[in-house]
């Protein structure tokens, strides 16, 4: 289970990123990796190896920005959508659903169509 | 919410430095560990068990692969590329408030007031002896003006030197902002 769904998680997760900070105004690091894990009810865990690549990149390409707060003695990354970044989270989103509903025809073929018969 | 205390955090602090990750790295590391430690001790573990719990997922090898990646992936862009300096890729994943990034980007110019300065006194030192050997101090003659150059080039060396070092100071606050 684990390693099927972190196949399918590698490709999205930019998309996962970008959908959650759309809907909130900012997150920090582990409160994305629990937001999926509470969403998912723990089906999907998201590790520290690969959301971190995935948010820096995000704001090398300019689509998110941090500010740091300093939260019990320690600095806490906070991060947000730029404009460019809302932008591209409403694009992936639509992209990704109509990604789903391909998927839905693809495994739905009626079996009278499947195979030409 | 169970908090850690600060001799618990820096236990995870010091166990994220020895894997020699860059600082900005190091402590979001850092807050995503001790969110989790805090986490476990909520739903009950012992201080203990709940760090070794949470330092099982971010094994040295887990945290090793992290830094690989970020030096082959979140690399400069081509244009970025274009314009960084040699010490820019070199210290890309070091520490650059560390000392040595700001040394080796002033190198020139310090060179250039050391040069300066020792030019300098080297005027003030002829000047000195012919203006002795005349026992005549006049700032007038061709003597004494040597003299004033060379002054003026030692305390202009020594006052770009000092208002360099203060600039060294906020290199870093500008490469982290």
């Amino acid at each position: 289970m684990e390693q099927v769904s972190s196949e399918f998680l590698r490709g999205t997760l930019k998309t996962i990123v970008l959908k959650l900070l759309s809907e909130q105004n900012k997150m920090y690091g582990y409160q994305i990796t629990q937001a999926v894990k509470e969403r998912t009810r723990g089906e999907l865990t998201l590790t520290f190896g690969a959301l971190y690549p995935v948010l820096h990149k995000l704001e090398q390409e300019g689509l998110l920005i941090n500010e740091s707060v300093e939260v019990d003695g320690r600095l806490r990354k906070y991060y947000s959508l730029t404009d460019s970044g809302t932008q591209m989270a409403i694009q992936k989103i639509s992209e990704f659903e109509r990604f789903v509903d391909y998927m839905q025809q693809l495994f739905q073929t009626p079996p009278n169509l499947a195979y030409g018969n | 919410m169970e908090k850690l205390n600060p001799q618990q955090i820096d236990r995870i602090h010091k166990y994220l430095l020895q894997s020699g990750l860059s600082d900005g790295l190091l402590n979001e590391l850092l807050d995503h560990l001790v969110c989790e430690v805090e986490h476990y001790l909520w739903i009950g573990l012992p201080f203990e068990s709940a760090l070794q719990r949470t330092l099982l997922d971010a094994n040295a090898e887990s945290v090793q692969k992290l830094r690989k990646l970020y030096q082959e992936e979140l690399t400069f862009s081509e244009a970025q590329l274009a314009e960084a300096s040699l010490d820019d890729i070199l210290f890309q994943f070091r520490n650059k408030s560390y000392g040595a990034y700001s040394l080796r980007q002033s190198y020139q110019k310090t060179l250039v007031y050391a040069l300066g300065g020792a030019l300098g006194l080297g005027l003030m030192m002829i000047a000195l002896l012919h203006l002795i050997s005349q026992k005549n101090w006049s700032y007038w003659s061709p003597w004494g003006l040597v003299w004033i150059i060379g002054v003026g080039a030692v305390t202009g060396a020594i006052v770009m030197y000092f208002l360099q070092q203060e600039r060294w100071e906020s290199i870093p606050d500008h490469e982290e902002g």
